[in-house]
């Protein structure tokens, strides 16, 4: 395949995109405790200019151009847009979100002193801008360093509640997340030293030269460094059986940080991943094969943890753990489909997965309750709230119109091209079973008669949220309906990112 | 110079096993002290052998974190709660004389085949093949003390004993790395043992007991 270089352009703008967002979060950090404008105020403008810096990078990478800045050591192409976009995007609708999610009587009584607010939006903006720092660098080593410092920076969020759960939860988080991302590391310096011989030193941490040498480093060290990339940025994205940690901080962060996590976090596991481990995959058969198998476990585990729980954070914590599979799956076979197909379900599953655990915030916010079995008893007069849980359910589980079934079909495809066929259908058994699990949990919540339940007089009717988090939940779902009916609209993004992949396969 | 590596090398073994296998956590820190002191002089006789003096930017930053800070928390966290370590699931005699085994046979087996783990001809001559060996030994005991030890502060000696091994195996492998990933690899240890002794301190306050394995309240 020909594939055109694009002309490279030193710009600012790699470098702006994560420091706005930690300047930010150091300022909230320095004057949040003077009121609620330094808070939620600056945490407002931050997120939004960083989103302007994202839109403007992707209006410059749309019209051909590579963003450079510090001799190629940060380096935006189409992939890293379309992530900064997504991160940026689905950051702004939850810092938003959060202005309401949080009320008056959480300040005061819920939050730990050191676990504030103050430090809540703080940590929201840093992470935010080491997120956007992981996909703007251009060194395998910073990126190892980086994608490390966004658990960091994470686990303060998770622990936000402070109850036992919380600790426990957060603990496992950081003790698990760091350990496996450590074997990232090895990986990482195993390709770097490997590729010590055959470049000048200026360029030998780059990202973007590993396409150029993918042949010629030894095949030992190549299935080693996989294996131990796939270690460690698998247990970042929380593929099974490295998953322990994820339903256990998924579930016990405030919603709208489960949002971040699920939407945001653990892609960049898929991220690195598809940066590293697909330069090689053309030229090993075994890679996409274990890629294959390692992502059809973790869809059935996934999808089979899901179905027994009752807790609905957690049922999409595991539902997580089965939709990351498919991107990375997408991603590991290294073909032009697949990688579109995984890019494209990231996205989708950003959308979605944040459009979900809003919905869910929402519930908890008018309920108080999050088990299924729970909510079923109360009754609901929530009707935006159940569009937005209906129409994220439909597109989690891939049904057409929605954007789901765009991306896994695609998928599915690609799977089938690879003469994997045996992955697509466990794909798609995969799906039918997180809508059968998915709908019926919010058949229970939303339409199974509620009289017959109803405790008392005092079980009212809950009501619909304010406007401030409905208007996320609403431009998340119209996103869902709309890249399932226009699936176009993204295409240009999605095709630049995919090529900015392959042209780092032949070597550009 | 080749001698003085390999008993270093020697010491670092010791006392890797020593910091993973000692009951009393205070005795245990001293031995991680001094194994990352040990990690720091092999890295600066690397720096001598190879004159490659950007090396020492890793010792100094060695010493700083994994000598001072690191210990000097953990030995602050261990006097406010408890000095012997809640019991492993292995005891010690057994756990002792399996790793013993294990690790010599571990270490001969990557020696001997350095060439599959060594991504250059460089890096399988000694005494870098050494090196490396040890490194991969040493990460594999880290995960041991992960696996078996239930007490928190023996996790965290753990981290760090996987830490030291990655650390020796970059040195070892890529010693012109730029002073700046330097900061960040080392900054990126010193935040992740600072942030889980400190979740740690609570939740010793929440649970009363620095047992990982009463950590199951979220299951399923």
């Amino acid at each position: 395949m020909v594939v055109t270089i694009n002309p490279t352009a030193v710009s600012i703008l790699p470098f702006l995109v994560f420091m706005v967002p930690l300047f930010f979060g150091g300022l909230i950090f320095a004057l949040g405790r003077y009121g609620k404008f330094f808070r939620q105020g600056l945490a407002l403008i931050g997120i939004f200019a960083t989103l302007a810096i994202s839109i403007m990078m992707t209006g410059r990478v749309l019209g051909g151009e590579v963003l450079t800045w510090w001799n190629n050591n940060f380096y935006i192409d189409g992939l890293a847009t379309l992530m900064e976009l997504a991160a940026s995007g689905l950051g702004a609708i939850v810092v938003v979100y959060s202005i309401y999610y949080f009320s008056e009587k959480t300040e005061a009584a819920e939050a730990h002193p050191y676990t504030s607010m103050t430090s809540y939006y703080g940590q929201i903006m840093v992470f935010l801008g080491l997120m956007n720092w992981t996909c703007a660098t251009n060194n395998i080593i910073m990126m190892y360093v980086s994608l490390e410092f966004t658990t960091l920076a994470t686990v303060f969020l998770v622990t936000f509640h402070w109850n036992k759960q919380a600790l426990e939860a957060g603990y496992k988080y950081l003790l698990l997340v760091t350990v496996g991302v450590i074997f990232a590391l090895l990986g990482s310096v195993l390709l770097y030293a490997a590729a010590i011989p055959y470049l000048p030193v200026s360029r030998v941490l780059l990202l973007t030269e590993l396409g150029t040498i993918a042949t010629k480093i030894p095949t030992n060290i190549v299935l080693l460094a996989s294996a131990f990339l796939v270690v460690g940025f698998g247990t970042k994205a929380g593929l099974v059986p490295f998953h322990a940690w994820l339903p256990d901080a998924h579930a016990e962060a405030p919603a709208p940080v489960s949002a971040l996590l699920s939407g945001i976090v653990i892609k960049v596991g898929a991220y690195a991943l598809a940066r590293t481990i697909s330069v090689f995959a053309p030229h090993y058969g075994t890679i996409p094969l274990f890629i294959a198998i390692l992502c059809s476990i973790s869809m059935i585990v996934g999808m089979m943890m899901a179905m027994i729980q009752d807790d609905l954070k957690r049922m999409l914590a595991y539902s997580s753990v089965a939709q990351i599979a498919y991107v990375i799956e997408g991603l590991g076979m290294g073909t032009y489909l697949g990688i579109y197909g995984g890019l494209m379900h990231l996205l989708n599953h950003s959308i979605v997965k944040g459009l979900l655990f809003l919905a869910v915030g929402a519930l908890i916010y008018a309920t108080g309750k999050r088990k299924v079995s729970e909510l079923s008893k109360i009754k609901l007069n929530m009707p935006i709230t159940a569009f937005a849980f209906f129409v994220g359910i439909f597109a989690l589980s891939g049904m057409p119109p929605f954007n789901g079934f765009v991306s896994k079909f695609t998928l599915f495809l690609a799977v089938g091209q690879a003469n994997l066929l045996w992955a697509a259908i466990i794909g798609i058994i995969t799906s039918l079973f997180t809508l059968v699990c998915f709908f019926r949990a919010g058949y229970k919540i939303f339409w199974s008669p509620k009289e017959s339940y109803s405790v008392g007089a005092e079980t009212t009717t809950a009501a619909e949220v304010p406007a401030g988090m409905w208007v996320g939940m609403v431009i998340l779902a119209v996103a869902a309906i709309a890249l399932g009916v226009f699936p176009q609209i993204v295409h240009p993004l999605l095709d630049s990112a995919t090529k900015c992949i392959l042209r780092i396969l032949i070597g550009g | 110079m080749g001698d003085l590596i390999t008993t270093l090398m020697v010491c670092h073994f010791i006392a890797s096993v020593g910091a993973a296998e000692i009951r009393n956590l205070k005795t245990s820190t001293i031995f991680l002290m001094l194994q990352s002191l040990l990690l720091a002089l092999i890295i600066a006789a690397f720096a001598g052998r190879s004159q490659n003096y950007s090396l020492y930017w890793w010792v100094a930053l060695t010493v700083v974190t994994k000598v001072i800070i690191i210990p000097g928390l953990l030995w602050v966290h261990i006097k406010k709660t408890q000095v012997m370590e809640i019991k492993p699931l292995v005891s010690f005699v057994v756990s002792f004389i399996v790793l013993a085994i294990f690790l010599v046979a571990f270490y001969q087996m990557v020696h001997t085949y350095a060439g599959f783990v060594a991504p250059t001809a460089a890096a399988a001559v000694e005494p870098a093949r050494s090196a490396l060996a040890l490194s991969f030994t040493i990460f594999v005991l880290g995960l041991y003390v992960l696996v078996i030890h239930r007490d928190a502060v023996k996790i965290i000696i753990g981290l760090h004993l996987i830490e030291n091994g990655v650390h020796l195996a970059l040195v070892t492998l890529v010693p012109q790395l730029p002073v700046s990933t330097v900061f960040g690899i080392v900054s990126n240890v010193v935040f992740a043992a600072v942030m889980l002794l400190w979740l740690t301190d609570n939740i010793y306050k929440a649970f009363g007991s620095s047992d990982t394995m009463k950590l199951s309240s979220l299951k399923g």
